[in-house]
């Protein structure tokens, strides 16, 4: 497989790996019907609209995520590859139809699904491409200091409780 | 590498109870002793002190003590940038992950208990 690049894993890789006590096609269901995605896209109390959803290589996967201090997130994107409860990749820097965008965050994401005992093993793989892309954010003072980092680590550690 | 997301997971861990990150807030302002800290939080003293030995094991702050009392600092040094930067990456992407179990987990049992019911409709 192309992007199964764990063995040789780069430092800006992100790999989450969870058992999930559910079978596969219900997996798949949460990840390829939008109306069921946006419920868990984003943390509460931010909301996601799902904007574009063309599920195949190629197609759209646009997000649109609104938070309760006026703050919003725009995510447009495309599918790279999609193999039917198995495999998703999608990427940032490409949009519908492959055109070449340039994101405010670059990255590229490989989520796979296999039985595991009763359950399902599900891998996300998220691929940033490198150091001057980070830096850049940098820049950009996407790094207010020790504060920002705790005010965000707070709202998503809320989210997941 | 592995020892540095080591200590990430542990930073990260650290961070992830509100009293902890209420400290870490609180110490932003300046070092503190234990005491002045402790007072704010509705909780037993032991309890406190454990929330800051996570603190100090991962790094987030140091202490030091002087006669009687224990002052307690944040080490500002602990997450750099592109730590700080990955690290909200992966809190974005593990609470994600987390969110999407969940709602599948109740889904499919969801659809159990209405599989269960249909055949007495019958």
């Amino acid at each position: 497989m192309p992007n199964d690049n764990r063995v040789n894993a780069d430092p800006l890789d992100l790999v989450i790996s969870r058992l999930v006590r559910a079978p596969r096609a219900s997996l798949w269901r949460a990840w390829s019907d939008p109306a069921l995605l946006r419920q868990w896209w984003c943390p509460k109390p931010w909301t996601t609209e799902v904007r574009a959803f063309d599920q195949r290589p190629g197609g759209a996967f646009h997000t649109f995520m609104r938070g309760p201090d006026g703050g919003t997130s725009d995510n447009p994107g495309c599918f790279l590859e999609v193999v039917a409860q198995q495999r998703i990749v999608f990427t940032s820097l490409l949009g519908a139809g492959w055109r070449p965008a340039t994101p405010w965050l670059a990255f590229s994401a490989v989520v796979t699904m296999a039985d595991e005992g009763d359950g399902t093993r599900y891998i996300a793989t998220v691929m940033h491409p490198d150091k001057a892309t980070r830096d850049r954010h940098e820049e950009m003072g996407f790094f207010d200091g020790w504060n920002t980092c705790i005010t965000q680590l707070e709202a998503f550690a809320r989210q997941s409780l | 590498m592995a020892k540095q997301s080591a200590q990430l997971s542990e930073v990260f861990y650290a961070l992830a109870d509100p009293t902890r990150r209420a400290i870490v807030s609180a110490l932003g302002r300046g070092p503190e002793a234990v005491s002045v800290l402790a007072a704010p939080f509705a909780m037993a003293l032991p309890s406190f002190l454990k929330h800051l030995s996570v603190l100090e094991r991962s790094g987030v702050i140091r202490s030091h003590k002087l006669g009687r009392v224990r002052t307690c600092e944040l080490v500002p040094k602990t997450l750099t940038p592109a730590q700080r930067w990955l690290a909200e990456q992966r809190a974005t992407w593990e609470s994600r992950s987390e969110r999407m179990a969940r709602f599948v987990e109740t889904l499919h049992q969801e659809d159990l208990s209405r599989a269960k019911r249909q055949p007495r409709q019958r």
